[in-house]
């Protein structure tokens, strides 16, 4: 049985935490015993983005002491999985203490989709859903980690599913952080190109890896196309194998 | 030229309101893409091409001031003459003062990002010497004296019943017509007037040659070359960084350049020239001046990170690739060089005082490093400009975070580095956030973020974090 040490983005701990319960199934449903260090707080990627790199050290000089011991880190955050891969090497690059342990610590981190198929060689989870759905390349998780064919055949594995296709999937949802708020209008005009995509695309599901575009895309549908969902690999996939751990809120 | 950096969100918001803009963006963005996508695919090996090509831009980055050494020696060793200017009004003035000293009452221009930058066009004109741009998109874009919407095609967005009124009104055309083949005929009946009889023709450099001081021009119009074999007096005008090491160089670079920038395997006129007419041959400028621009280059070029900025070819693939500048198009970014292309290059060179919006208006997507040929990794270049705006770093003009975000970023990072504090930090925000709650949703916060509810809902903060049902869970099932 494998051990693998949860990463828990902020967003997920505070506002969407069946995203992180249904990791949990995921992984046990794979034989892999979940431990979660209580100790993990923010991975610093907010200030980084924002240019405030003396508080982001912090913050990750923090993530790297309580998860550096880890054999396996796994996260559902392709975005937040990017800032302790390859992020934090920039962060540190001028500290060649931290830059060497952000070095030690980065290959064993991965995105939850990712782990599932290159690491554990698990393409076909067994489980059945029946649904149409459509997948949405969130920008860290394709182009900065290169993860698309993996969620993809995850997906795909899923008895009843039908996996479409979705005119500009790979297109920014506009969410960048901090850029849906300051950049609002540019940011809605991506959003409702990509809901408007999604409802073309005849999907009753849209299915993605971070939970970043999940809050974006879900926002928007929730105001403007009341009833219409986007939701996150994991607690689709989860679904899919009857997942029953979750805590009532 | 009007430089209009600090109006993007103002400008976006025009742009976004625009209907024609948005019809336009909608194809254009997507055509030019797959075009550079199946011109790539003529290459035997696409992405070893792709590789080659950002080698060869790191080697003249690394290499530039030598480089740029050995094409001076070369170019003048060829007859022709090179300036060095420091800055727009350096290159401004030795170029009217150019045209004066041999009487010229007209220069035709060849297009060129690099004039653009300078405002080439209103110091000509300020000195009483009239400029026709040659280029058609540029021709349109001067009479209406619109800044350029795309770096392939400054004038794409201009549609064909305006293009009819400007000419009719400049005399281009006598009668009406929406025609844009007619259109195209009568610019260009037009301008071969003004080749007739010509005396000083400027063009821009695509790529300049260390290794036998040659200026190299790529196009489709076939306007550059007659700016260049028809005058008297020919003036280059080349940004330092154009420089590469050797011919064969340039030719690799040429292949990238025009498949990523129309998606040819190469333009329709490619023009090399190595000084000016020799006495046996028939044409070609007695005069040829190469103007050197630096214009903060060189600052740039001292910080390691911000010279990475000057890989930049200027083929516009990243302008096709970007969500945001495929929603807004040229005109927000304020300056010569718009999406993320200017977003790395306008605050190398104009600091950050201006363009505290175009380092931020990026999602971080990631696309523009992908798609560039020159290897530039613009995500990691706006991150550094954010920190030194945010650090109020001198040299790059930073202005300093304002004390509202210096205090959320210092309260997360101290709740962040002690996870008791965190816990009580994501009370406190559930408990706030949750105040203005209406069912499972929250539809606005007063004081809150305003850009964000302005189309979006949000979740209401559930009950138990993660953390909490961590706890909860049967820890045997785990």
């Amino acid at each position: 049985m494998k051990r693998v040490s949860l990463f828990i983005p902020c967003l997920v701990d505070m506002v969407l935490p069946h995203i992180g319960e249904s990791t949990v199934a995921l992984l046990r449903h794979l034989d892999c015993e979940s431990t979660y260090h209580c100790e993990q707080t923010c991975c610093g990627l907010m200030s980084f983005n924002s240019g405030f790199r003396n508080e982001a050290r912090r913050l990750a000089r923090h993530f790297i002491r309580v998860f550096e011991n880890d054999e396996w880190i796994v996260s559902p955050s392709g975005s937040c999985v990017n800032m302790v891969k390859n992020r934090y090497l920039e962060l540190f690059d001028d500290d060649p203490v931290w830059f060497a342990r952000a070095h030690d610590l980065a290959p064993r981190v991965y995105e939850l989709s990712q782990f599932i198929v290159d690491h554990l060689g698990v393409e076909d989870l067994g489980g059945t859903r029946h649904a149409k759905v459509a997948y949405h390349e969130s920008c860290s998780t394709l182009n900065a980690l290169g993860v698309s064919a993996q969620p993809k055949a995850l997906i795909r594995s899923v008895r009843g599913t039908e996996l479409v296709e979705l005119t500009g999937a790979d297109i920014c949802c506009g969410f960048g952080g901090t850029f849906a708020n300051s950049f609002a209008d540019v940011s809605t005009a991506l959003v409702r190109q990509k809901a408007q995509y999604f409802l073309d695309s005849g999907a009753d599901l849209l299915v993605m890896c971070d939970p970043g575009c999940l809050l974006n895309i879900q926002g928007y549908l929730d105001r403007h196309h009341p009833g219409r969902g986007a939701v996150h690999l994991a607690d689709y996939l989860a679904g899919s194998i009857g997942d029953k751990t979750q805590v009532a809120t | 030229m009007n430089i209009t950096t600090d109006k993007f969100k103002e400008t976006a918001r025009q742009e976004l309101a625009n209907a024609h803009t948005q019809k336009f963006l909608q194809i254009l963005p997507l055509r030019l893409a797959s075009r550079r996508d199946s011109a790539y695919q003529s290459f035997p090996d696409p992405v070893a091409a792709h590789r080659y090509g950002q080698s060869i831009r790191d080697e003249s980055i690394q290499r530039l001031p030598e480089l740029l050494q050995v094409f001076e020696t070369n170019a003048i060793a060829n007859g022709a003459r090179v300036f060095w200017a420091e800055d727009s009004r350096a290159a401004n003035g030795y170029i009217v003062e150019l045209a004066k000293r041999h009487g010229v009452s007209y220069v035709t221009k060849g297009k060129s990002m690099v004039t653009e930058e300078l405002g080439l066009n209103e110091a000509l004109t300020q000195a009483g010497i009239e400029t026709w741009e040659t280029d058609l998109g540029e021709f349109i874009t001067q009479l209406l004296h619109r800044p350029p919407f795309h770096i392939v095609g400054p004038a794409l967005n201009i549609p064909v019943e305006q293009i009819c009124d400007i000419f009719l009104q400049k005399g281009v055309i006598d009668a009406p017509t929406t025609d844009p083949v007619a259109l195209g005929m009568a610019a260009r009946r037009f301008l071969r007037e003004k080749f007739r009889d010509l005396q000083m023709g400027i063009t821009g450099v695509n790529m300049a040659v260390a290794e036998t001081g040659t200026v190299i021009n790529v196009e489709n119009e076939g306007n550059i070359r007659l700016n260049k074999s028809s005058p008297r007096i020919l003036v280059c005008v080349m940004s330092l960084e154009k420089v590469v090491p050797t011919l064969a160089d340039a030719m690799h670079m040429l292949r990238v350049l025009c498949r990523s920038a129309t998606g040819q395997a190469a333009g329709a006129y490619i023009s090399l020239d190595s000084g000016p007419k020799r006495s046996d041959e028939i044409d070609g400028p007695e005069e040829l001046h190469i103007v050197i621009l630096d214009n903060g280059r060189s600052a740039a070029y001292q910080d390691p990170k911000t010279r990475e900025a000057l890989r930049c070819i200027r083929c516009g693939a990243c302008l096709n690739t970007c969500p945001v500048y495929g929603k807004v198009g040229g005109y927000p970014y304020g300056w010569a060089y718009s999406g993320p292309m200017g977003q790395v290059l306008t605050p190398a060179l104009q600091g950050l005082g201006n363009t505290g919006d175009l380092i931020r208006a990026c999602t971080l997507c990631h696309r523009c490093k992908i798609i560039c040929p020159a290897g530039i990794d613009h995500p990691s270049l706006l991150l550094y400009y954010r920190y030194k705006d945010v650090v109020g770093d001198r040299a790059l003009g930073g202005s300093g975070a304002g004390w509202r975000e210096r205090f959320v970023h210092t309260l997360l990072s101290v709740a962040g580095s002690d996870h008791r504090l965190w816990r009580l930090f994501a009370k406190v925000a559930r408990l706030a956030a949750n105040r203005f709650r209406s069912g499972d949703r929250i539809h606005s916060m007063p004081n809150g973020p305003r850009g964000w509810f302005s189309s979006r809902d949000l979740p209401a903060l559930p009950a138990k974090t993660f953390r909490e049902r961590w706890a909860q869970m049967d820890p045997k099932k785990n």
